[in-house]
């Protein structure tokens, strides 16, 4: 990507953020949400960040398939997820998912590369 | 300005209070997307400038692989929207708090609102009627959290830069976007949508212009939606 289209995306972020969270602070009480339209609205951000959560996880950089032991972002990520539904801490699981990752990585456990 | 509205420094060292536990976490939290923007790519100046402007940690990690991969900047940017559309509800329960400011104070607040700020507010004032001390105790929340996010991000970057990339910090970003997405996840229906959602983003990975994040998040949506119809249903039927 070209520098200024970074900063034209980084523009654009900033935009969103504006959008999403102050609309309602600028229309206030002359719009209102179907309730409806709330409950699809409610599905979606966890949706976007499982559709980037989920390849990440599971393709290498080559963009190949890799759903064994010798991945170890997915196995690092398996732990992080059972982690935090035990915990419900956020720096621990990255903590500990990053423990993970770096030693499944580093020691060539279940052959995987690094 | 309302009369409730004077400088209260008793609410506004209420909410500091209130917010104070959080503000390690929320600085420790920015710090992992300071580390993140470096390590995808971005120059010092350009994560600096990020997490300045955007202020909104899950879209700038779920912009960083896009950038990586050269994606359409408008894909990038629906991406962002879409990511972000938990704030429109979060505004949605906010914003009647304070209408009665002027406009260029709103469009301020509502800005700086994060999750945390949010969360907490309305844990404190749950109703809209008027009451002294909101604006000073929503100041001491917002203001602070705005702080220690940014002195994290800032540190992260610096600290990103001197870490070989080869030690794979920027992993901790999809971690943390895995620990934002679980307690979204609220219902049944919802883990159906996100599990559609990322077999898609999987199967789909290959579409030009990274269209397959947004099929997927759509499908997800829609599967979401169609298991909600069927258990109402269900439950009508048979309840």
């Amino acid at each position: 990507m070209a520098e200024w289209e970074i900063w034209a995306v980084i523009g654009l972020l900033a935009l969103s953020t504006v959008v999403t969270r102050s609309t309602f602070w600028m229309v206030g009480h002359k719009v209102t949400i179907p309730p409806r339209m709330l409950e699809v609205l409610r599905y979606a951000p966890a949706c976007a960040l499982a559709a980037i959560v989920g390849p990440d996880l599971v393709l290498d950089g080559g963009e190949q398939l890799q759903l064994t032991v010798a991945n170890p972002k997915l196995l690092a990520g398996l732990v992080a997820l059972a982690f935090y539904l035990w915990r419900r801490n956020m720096l621990l699981t990255i903590l500990v998912g990053m423990l993970a990752f770096t030693l499944l990585r580093v020691f060539h456990v279940f052959g995987a590369g690094g | 300005m309302a009369p409730h509205d004077h400088h209260d420094p008793a609410a506004l060292r209420a909410g500091f209070l209130a917010g104070l536990p959080t503000l390690f976490g929320i600085a420790a939290w920015g710090m992992v997307v300071g580390v993140a923007m470096v390590k995808s790519g971005l120059t010092l100046a350009q994560a600096c400038g990020m997490t300045l402007l955007v202020f909104g940690g899950s879209s700038q990690l779920a912009a960083l692989p896009l950038i990586a991969a050269a994606a359409p900047v408008w894909v990038i940017f629906a991406t962002a929207l879409v990511v972000n559309l938990r704030f429109v509800i979060f505004s949605a329960l906010l914003a009647p708090h304070f209408m009665h400011l002027p406009w260029p104070k709103r469009l301020l607040y509502g800005y700086i609102s994060g999750d945390l700020s949010t969360a907490l507010f309305l844990q404190r004032f749950p109703d809209y009627a008027p009451a002294p001390g909101k604006l000073s105790y929503m100041q001491g929340l917002m203001i602070p959290n705005w702080c220690a996010w940014q002195t994290g991000s800032l540190a992260g970057i610096f600290l990103g830069s001197a870490v070989p990339t080869a030690w794979g910090l920027g992993f901790a970003g999809t971690l943390a976007i895995l620990c934002i997405m679980i307690p979204l996840v609220a219902n049944g229906a919802a883990l159906c949508g996100v599990l559609v959602a990322a077999v898609v983003a999987i199967g789909a990975h290959a579409l030009p212009y990274k269209l397959g994040l947004l099929l997927a998040v759509l499908l997800g949506m829609l599967s979401a939606m169609a298991v909600e119809e069927t258990q109402a249903w269900w439950s009508k039927r048979h309840g």
